[in-house]
């Protein structure tokens, strides 16, 4: 009976001291519960698009669910505009489902844009739409991959420019031996690999940004950058992250054909050394086994979350947890420093969508495709966050002959700890993935706190172009709290 | 290793994959796609051990530069970020984890599946088909009858009557599978079977998008040219045929050209429609007997 009692005690102290809760909400019957789409509305339902296409409102407060819509193809994406009016990014199209009548159930589907091409190929996705300050859209279009070929209809220019012509793309029994020629991802249509801009009422299009490979993560982050993540594979040694500006290349070459007057011949062919002139360099990249396999739609965190307030969070796949970007400057570039979340908690793998609502709860969807993942919708709220300490802001400054890393916690720390700095890169090259490359322990010259004990400054020299992997055991608040995540990956592409 | 020997001493320091056990490792690289002695999203390791024991070779090839073993399955992606080391000493570890185990086979269904006689209809679906553009919409009219519209052409493409469809193969496979029709095709749609004179069918169109009716079936709009079109099928109540509701706006001439196999009839007396009755006629097309 005293165990009993104790234990009780036990986990009622634990528990009180817990910043967030965690809670998988029941699925709806008779529905494939992997979910491509989340958006909470106005009224604090949530609104969750499925992998067979049911679009379905979930109800906080009863935990039950409503249909909205159904019969959509591999929706990837949503967003809430009222009540009764949501956008879904389907396969072949933009799409705002209207519920006119006001009967919980949409009756038009009308098609925003439809403007990019389709060949058939499985791996031709399509994703966003995220919402610009403006209110202007943006979506990202997946390449086709060499898993498989085309299908003999297709939707959208074709262009001729690729080993296999046509007849030869098309996916037979002998497709196998010749779809090494595809590339192992293709654009064969337009604006495959592309992020496209669109006006608010999908009229106008502008081709933004490309060399794009499977960009399943697009959002703004609370400073109004566009944000996009991308999936490791080809030209991807691990999965990078990006800010996306007017005209940028990425870094995978197969979308280039689909630039204005394009030149250039077969990208395949072109040299390794111009397409890493061309591209725009990382902002931030997800070690591959380390942090994140497959990262997934960025989303900022409201004001409700304390120290985390306008972080941008992110999604993982792979691995159970989340990830947090803070956002450097340097030398007029953004770059920045990934940081894991939730590790260790109820929380699980295949966190594909996110969305905060108007309460400061934070909706997961999970997803798996086939691929590592999960399912059924996950419930995140915060309850406890007055005690945590974790970190703020990372700035990499200048420091005479060498750099300095300024990393900011959210209350004072007593020690600065012991930390250690970790370097590495990884090759821009056609292969799948890639080994780490250049790895080195970095001297740590001097680790102290500043007069507030706000901010550690731990100086070292960097390796440009590297991720920095920063240790920090030991960091524990005034009050003995510890630190919510002791590892950080700091992209250094630009040296201050 | 693909590094060069500069790298080398650096590496002996670092905190790689190399310091972890290859249980660590298959646990955060492998185990989510691969189980003991079951399929998961790749095979098993029972399976895996059956394939590779005593070629440690081939094992490490194969993580480089992964290929599909199964039509339809989802290609590996190359664990090249491991090393070949590092991969190297996953073989014995999966060998000794699979020892002694048997694959225990899974459904291979659909676990959502629906018996065909329990489909609701009418319905719609955006799938991949077959015989007509990515961009499809399959519907199941009230009967026995389903249609494929195709959004990027704007018309229908073909009516089959049966069940409606199978979109497992399409699900399972994220769409590297078609979906199966649940009957044989009755009637292919050649051409947009409404000519007119100014336009001749070979019009630039554009997908507008669809309208649920109260009895649960969608009437599409797009638009040829600069008329736009609204088209609603109905199934006839014997099931020997459809009707076609369009409405053209503003109205144009046109005369029907239906394809082979089908008797067309239309609600204005006439095949021929001028450009008065385009505002709202409707097409009866019966097979062929």
């Amino acid at each position: 009976m005293i165990r009993f009692f104790s234990t009780c005690l036990l986990v009622a102290t634990a528990a009180a001291a817990q910043p967030f809760s965690f809670k998988a909400m029941p699925n709806p019957s008779g529905v494939d519960p992997q979910v491509g789409g989340v958006d909470v509305r106005p009224d604090g339902k949530v609104a969750v698009a499925f992998h067979r296409g049911e679009l379905m409102i979930f109800d906080p407060a009863t935990e039950t669910w409503s249909a909205f819509a159904e019969g959509l193809q591999e929706p990837l994406g949503l967003l809430a505009e009222s009540t009764d009016s949501l956008l879904v990014m389907q396969r072949a199209e933009l799409t705002r489902l209207r519920d006119r009548n006001r009967d919980g159930k949409a009756e038009t589907y009308q098609t925003v844009f439809d403007g990019f091409g389709l060949t058939g190929n499985y791996h031709e996705f399509a994703f966003g739409p995220a919402k610009a300050p403006d209110g202007s859209l943006f979506i990202a279009l997946n390449l086709a991959s060499n898993g498989a070929g085309i299908r003999p209809e297709i939707r959208g220019e074709w262009s001729d420019i690729g080993q296999l012509d046509f007849r030869q793309m098309q996916h037979d029994g002998k497709w196998r031996d010749r779809s090494v020629k595809a590339g192992r991802m293709y654009s064969r249509v337009p604006y495959r690999g592309w992020i496209l801009k669109l006006s608010p009422d999908g009229k106008q299009v502008e081709p933004w940004a490309c060399g794009f490979r499977s960009p399943d993560g697009i959002g703004f982050d609370a400073e109004g950058r566009l944000l996009v993540d991308d999936n490791q594979g080809d030209w991807r040694g691990t999965s990078p992250l990006y800010v996306v500006e007017k005209g940028g290349f990425y870094g995978h070459p197969a979308s280039l054909v689909w630039q204005d007057d394009w030149k250039g011949g077969d990208p395949m062919k072109m040299a390794v050394g111009r397409l890493d002139r061309l591209r725009t360099k990382e902002t931030a990249r997800f070690p591959q086994g380390d942090l994140a396999n497959s990262p997934t739609q960025p989303v900022v965190i409201p004001e409700s979350w304390g120290p985390y307030a306008r972080q941008t969070l992110i999604g993982e796949m792979n691995q159970p947890r989340l990830v947090r970007f803070l956002a450097d400057e340097v030398d007029g570039f953004t770059q920045g420093t990934l940081i894991p979340m939730f590790d260790g908690t109820p929380l699980g793998a295949g966190n594909h969508r996110l969305a905060f609502g108007p309460d400061g709860t934070l909706w997961v969807g999970k997803t798996h495709l086939s691929w590592a993942g999960a399912e059924g919708l996950f419930r995140i709220q915060p309850e406890n966050l007055d005690q945590v300490l974790t970190v703020t802001s990372v700035k990499l400054e200048k420091s005479g002959s060498r750099q300095q890393f300024r990393i900011t916690f959210s209350q004072p720390v007593a020690e600065p700890g012991t930390p250690k700095i970790h370097a590495f890169d990884y090759h821009y090259h056609v292969d799948y993935g890639s080994p780490k490359t250049r790895e080195a322990d970095l001297p740590v010259e001097k680790a102290q706190l500043d007069s507030r004990h706000h901010d550690l400054i731990i100086e070292t020299k960097v390796q440009e172009g590297c991720v920095h992997r920063i240790d920090l055991p030991g960091i524990v608040s005034d009050n003995g709290t510890a630190l919510d995540a002791t590892t950080l990956y700091y992209q250094v592409t630009r040296l201050p | 290793m693909k590094l060069s020997a500069t790298f080398l001493p650096l590496l002996a320091l670092a905190a790689t994959a190399e310091d972890l056990t290859p249980a660590q490792v298959f646990q955060m690289n492998c185990s989510a796609c691969h189980a003991v002695d079951h399929m998961v999203v790749g095979p098993s390791l029972v399976e895996i051990s059956g394939i590779y024991r005593g070629r440690p070779d081939d094992f490490v090839k194969w993580c480089l530069h992964p290929e599909q073993k199964r039509p339809g399955a989802i290609e590996m992606p190359s664990m090249a970020h491991l090393g070949e080391d590092t991969l190297r000493t996953l073989l014995p570890y999966i060998l000794s984890e699979a020892e002694g185990k048997a694959e225990v086979k899974t459904g291979e269904g659909d676990p959502f599946a629906i018996p065909p006689a329990m489909v609701r209809r009418p319905q719609v679906q955006r799938i991949f088909l077959p015989d007509t553009s990515p961009a499809a919409i399959a519907v199941a009219l009230p009967g026995t009858l389903s249609y494929a519209f195709d959004a990027s052409e704007c018309r229908l493409r073909y009516i089959w009557q049966g069940g409606f469809l199978d979109g497992y193969p399409y699900w399972k496979g994220n769409g590297s599978s078609l979906a199966q029709l649940g009957g044989p095709v009755l009637y292919r749609e050649e051409a947009f079977p409404l000519k007119t004179a100014s336009l001749g069918g070979q019009e630039a169109s554009k997908f507008l998008g669809y309208e649920m009716g109260d009895d649960g079936l969608p009437t599409f709009h797009y638009r040829r040219g600069s008329h736009q079109f609204s088209e609603t099928i109905h199934p006839l109540a014997d099931g020997s045929g459809i009707e076609r509701h369009f409405e053209i706006h503003p109205g144009i001439a046109c005369t029907v050209e239906a394809s082979d196999g089908v008797e067309v009839t239309s609600s204005s007396g006439s095949l021929r429609i001028d450009a008065a009755a385009a505002s709202s006629f409707t097409l009866t097309f019966r097979w062929k007997k």
